[in-house]
């Protein structure tokens, strides 16, 4: 019953949009609800695993009695009890501090309490370290340091992702060139990873030639107007920023650069050529916007890869993010903040993979449409 | 009858680098196509038909060596127009192409129609609404449903693909269409209908046709004459009618006699040996390895003797004084 005239001479596209997004609405629920299951399992297998199957309990059993028996011990306000009435007392406070805790419930059952505190993103109270600000909540001691992480490597990755695929892009225009093969040439150089780069960088520019500071985010004392604590902070960004671009951007051009020329060998590209369109919409209409969602992936699947470089470049440059964080916690063996800063790290991976579920389908049709 | 040609084409050579040498893809082609003609370029795998096709439309890989002759469209030389101005003017206006492998020929994120309408957009700077209306006609024309204009590549079948490709080569209404390998990998009934959607266009807008394949069974149905490639060289042009009832090249010969035929007493033939290596052709006759009729002279270089009208051969044997068989 379509009249195919009346699509051709009417609104040309609009019948084609509206399925579409009835297919990406269905396509983005369904996704919605196999990444929330993935994170419940992931968040829970943490739990289990950090907890060592309820082990860990046995263990802060025998911390809490320690713990309590050298208060009460040091106590002068004790030392004329009897050691029965002590050891009375003792138990009295282990027993009130095992309560507290909950550790006289079985262990499965408060698994599922800290699975719900967790997905709440109720991430407890350290034990030993607290943030900046003096709070002991995890939340707040981890939220604290991810603008800074995030400063510092959503910029490096910007960098490195839109130079190298721009000059990959030219670069495999040139195939061949002189260009090209020093990129060639250069690629091998990034095997060492940005800290290696870091600490030459800072030999070189903060000791031989003393123009920008070794570390830290911000002079100390910091300055009073925004607008100079923001160039304040771009100043000791330089040096980390272009370790890592240093580290990641000849490799991440030569990848660019060999993807690129396979995609415009296709016979549609070809075709597009022939059709005699400008080479600069063939390049964004027939080489860029067909491989748009693995570019997309590529993008996004380093943002989060980073997470784990960040420790050490982090500790080099004395930077105040999530890296010297969990450092710390780790030293401290602060298990509340290690399990918090997995649990945001589930989070930030799901919600990436929500997000690239969702761009897939908007990129590439034949997700979006897919076979029925 | 001695109207300027459409295309003539003269010592047309396209030469690749490769990693072993140089390979004489196109090596000096010279052939006419006159107005409303369907040329057909037979020739087996790997003799340069497709490099033909490329070279008329300029797209060559990136590893072109040597790349000369004459394009004359309606008189005057595209080959000599600089990169820009046959993109501008020659390019889909004025020569169209249907690419061998049409089923990845679409891009697969851009809607069909889109994809037929660009060129108008592009080139004509028509709107959207008024190339939209043109695509939608021509998608009439080669015998598809206007609803598939805003279906993407992957949800149409093979045959439905290879309408829409075709479909854009004619949205433009091109004097020339390069046909390459339309047909070779679909289906008997789905070839049928093509072929009998090109005649049809042939006869009410008369385009010219130039339809490289190797089927030499589907190309008798629309040829008007035909060009017979052998390792880069063509060895006989002559009418249709002429090539499939009285070949006169032995290869030519030997071609037709190895297309199978219904209630064919003896099995077909085939030609032993194999194409000569494009990096390095044997000097003299190409074919003369896996020529039966070969003779002494097979050892020069034979060059394209006439042979009637608008007829040539590449052969020894049609020379003034040769021997005939």
């Amino acid at each position: 019953m379509t009249d195919a005239r009346a699509v051709a001479s009417g609104a040309p596209t609009g019948r084609g949009l509206t399925r579409d997004l009835r297919r990406l609405t269905g396509f983005t629920l369904k996704r919605l609800i196999a990444l929330f299951l993935t994170i419940l399992v992931g968040v829970y297998l943490t739990i289990l695993i950090a907890n060592m199957g309820g082990r860990v309990d046995d263990l802060r059993m025998v911390q809490i009695r320690g713990d309590v028996s050298e208060t009460v011990r040091a106590d002068p306000a004790f030392h004329d009890m009897s050691s029965e009435e002590r050891n009375e007392l003792i138990q009295r406070r282990v027993d009130l501090e095992v309560e507290r805790l909950r550790l006289d419930q079985p262990f499965i059952v408060r698994s599922f309490d800290y699975l719900y505190r967790a997905m709440m993103l109720d991430l407890g109270r350290a034990e030993q370290m607290h943030s900046d600000r003096g709070a002991r909540e995890v939340y707040w001691i981890i939220v604290e340091r991810l603008p800074a992480t995030l400063l510092l490597f959503g910029t490096a990755n910007f960098l490195v992702f839109f130079v190298s695929v721009f000059v990959a892009l030219s670069l495999s225009r040139r195939y061949g060139s002189p260009m090209d093969r020093t990129m060639i040439a250069l690629a091998p150089t990034s095997a060492a990873p940005g800290w290696f780069y870091g600490i030459f960088l800072i030999l070189f520019f903060a000791f031989v030639i003393p123009v920008l500071p070794s570390g830290g985010m911000v002079q100390a004392p910091p300055p009073e107007s925004s607008l100079a604590y923001a160039a304040d902070v771009i100043r000791h960004m330089l040096l980390p920023v272009a370790a890592m671009f240093l580290s990641q951007i000849f490799i991440s051009i030569y990848s660019w650069r060999t993807f690129f020329l396979i995609h415009s060998s296709e016979d549609y590209v070809e075709m597009a050529r022939a059709k005699g369109l400008p080479s600069n919409l063939i390049e964004r209409r027939y080489i860029l916007r067909p491989t748009l969602s693995p570019i997309v992936t590529s993008f996004l699947l380093m943002l989060i890869g980073l997470w784990s470089g960040a420790i050490i470049l982090e500790q080099v440059f004395n930077w105040p993010g999530l890296g010297t964080l969990l450092f710390q916690a780790i030293g401290h063996r602060d298990t509340p903040v290690i399990i918090g800063s997995v649990v945001i790290f589930a989070y930030l991976l799901a919600l990436t993979v929500f997000l690239l579920d969702i761009l897939y389908a908007i990129l590439d049709p034949r997700i979006r449409i897919g076979p029925n | 009858m001695a109207s300027t040609p459409l295309l003539s084409v003269e010592d047309l050579k396209l030469h690749y680098r490769s990693s072993r040498g140089v390979v004489k893809a196109v090596d000096g082609l010279s052939f006419d196509i006159q107005r409303n003609e369907a040329l057909v370029v037979l020739g087996e795998s790997g003799c340069g038909k497709s490099s033909l096709a490329k070279t008329l439309l300029r797209i060559l890989p990136r590893n072109v060596h040597h790349c000369s002759g004459r394009v004359m469209l309606d008189g005057t030389d595209i080959m000599a127009l600089d990169e820009e101005r046959f993109r501008r003017d020659v390019r889909w206006l004025r020569i169209a192409m249907v690419m061998q492998a049409s089923m990845n020929a679409l891009n697969p994120v851009v809607r069909v129609g889109e994809q037929v309408a660009e060129p108008l957009r592009v080139l004509r700077k028509w709107d959207r609404q008024r190339a939209m209306r043109k695509a939608a006609e021509v998608f009439e024309l080669v015998g598809i449903s206007t609803d598939f204009l805003q279906r993407y590549p992957f949800e149409l079948s093979g045959g439905m693909r290879q309408r829409v490709v075709l479909a854009m080569a004619l949205i433009t209404d091109p004097e020339l269409v390069i046909l390459d390998e339309p047909t070779s990998a679909l289906d008997v009934l789905t070839q049928a209908s093509i072929m009998n959607v090109l005649k049809r266009i042939k006869r009410e807008r008369g385009t010219s046709f130039m339809l490289i394949t190797h089927d030499v069974a589907t190309s008798s149905e629309i040829a008007d004459r035909v060009a017979l490639m052998y390792a880069g060289q063509l060895v006989e042009i002559s009418t249709a009618g002429e090539f499939f009832r009285h070949p006169a090249h032995p290869y030519s010969k030997l071609l037709m006699a190895s297309v199978p035929r219904l209630r064919q007493e003896q099995r077909p033939a085939h030609i032993p040996g194999q194409p000569p290596n494009l990096l390095a052709p044997p000097d003299g006759c190409r074919f003369a390895d896996r020529c039966p009729s070969r003779f002494q002279r097979c050892a020069e270089d034979p060059k394209m003797f006439r042979l009637g009208y608008r007829r040539q051969v590449r052969c020894w044997l049609f020379a003034e004084g040769g021997k005939r068989p």
